[in-house]
């Protein structure tokens, strides 16, 4: 029989912080049995989402921010800075350690595991996805989608944004792009090394299609079953203690 | 004499690390490690900061540090191995004044 896993589209498009917030209390309480294995899909109108690891400083051009109404958030997950829009579909994928899609349990494993059923639906829409180490998807060398992940709390969880139909003019200005790894790229700007699904197949396309078409992607490459559900009670608790003692504060998003 | 330094070092094949330190008649003060790698777990990040405190910014006793954290915490680095933290703090110059 098929495995069941939970498909939840809570979102708070407007309030990223309480967005980070239910993208860490999922899969807190599914390493804990209390929640089931779940992918989650959701929207940020115009976020900057930091690294856990970055530094807001040398990162964000605060002016920019500014002029454009973007915010500044920062995720529990390690990797680099990401601009979500509405044209920008973030998915989460949490599964209770030891699962047999990724035995090894290790970073790189869960990056390439558990970016295929993005693959396969990005394919099935006629992009040329392919997966590219360390976290990337790639279709003809230019990033459409970054993925970022964690072992942790007794779970597997990678997440990811995929540029469905991101405004890339406010994603250069907002981020800074140190210089030295421009130069690795080759490429002269952030611009130039990122590309949208609308882009890609030249013509109009919503997140919610792209969405869809994941839904089938992850059924079909994993073999489950995703069956629409919500949050616990539990969740929901965890998620407003986080908000209130971390993802509203300064102290957490923006420093050291 | 007390001096500020700073690198960005990009991991061959791997991630951006970012180095800011203090660094006191040759020996490390404080560093702050910042960039867009993994490290799982990822509160082990200040740990490997706090360890580097008090060590002479010299290979041999930079190396030796990075690897007693990564042996004694278990961390999983991805983007960034032992080695890129090293070259990373030994590459750190001294910041440019502002006119």
């Amino acid at each position: 029989m098929k495995e069941t896993w939970r498909l939840v589209d809570l979102e708070y498009r407007d309030d990223p912080f309480m967005n980070l917030a239910v993208e860490e209390a999922i899969p807190r309480a599914v390493g804990k049995g209390k929640a089931p294995n779940t992918v989650r899909f959701w929207h940020n109108s115009n976020t900057i989402v930091l690294g856990c690891f970055q530094s807001a400083e040398l990162e964000v051009n605060f002016e920019a921010c500014k002029e454009t109404g973007t915010q500044v958030v920062r995720r529990f997950t390690g990797g680099g800075a990401v601009y979500h829009d509405s044209g920008n579909l973030n998915y989460a994928i949490s599964l209770r350690k030891g699962h047999p899609l990724v035995p090894e349990a290790d970073l790189q494993s869960v990056f390439r595991r558990l970016s295929e059923g993005a693959v396969q639906g990005l394919r099935s829409l006629g992009v040329r996805a392919e997966f590219q180490t360390i976290n990337d998807i790639q279709v003809d060398g230019k990033k459409v989608s970054g993925a970022a992940g964690s072992i942790r709390w007794g779970t597997i969880f990678h997440h990811g944004c995929i540029l469905v139909a991101s405004d890339l003019a406010i994603l250069g200005k907002v981020l800074n792009v140190p210089k030295v790894k421009l130069a690795d790229k080759h490429v002269a700007s952030v611009q130039k090394r990122v590309t949208t699904v609308r882009d890609e197949l030249n013509r109009d396309v919503t997140t919610r299609e792209v969405r869809d078409a994941m839904v089938k992607g992850i059924e079909t490459c994993y073999s489950v079953s995703l069956e629409e559900g919500v949050l616990t009670r539990d969740e929901l608790s965890v998620s407003e203690e986080l908000y209130r003692s971390k993802y509203s504060r300064p102290e957490w998003n923006l420093e050291p | 004499m007390v001096s500020v330094k700073s690198a960005d070092y990009k991991a061959p094949g791997g991630k951006l690390v970012r180095v800011r330190l203090k660094e006191e008649n040759g020996v490390i003060d404080s560093v702050r490690i910042s960039g867009d790698f993994f490290l799982v777990p990822e509160e082990d990040l200040s740990k490997l900061e706090k360890i580097l405190e008090e060590v002479p910014l010299r290979e041999a006793e930079v190396r030796l540090a990075i690897d007693r954290f990564f042996s004694a915490t278990r961390a999983q680095g991805l983007g960034v191995s032992a080695d890129d933290f090293v070259n990373a703090l030994l590459s750190a110059k001294e910041e440019a004044v502002d006119a």
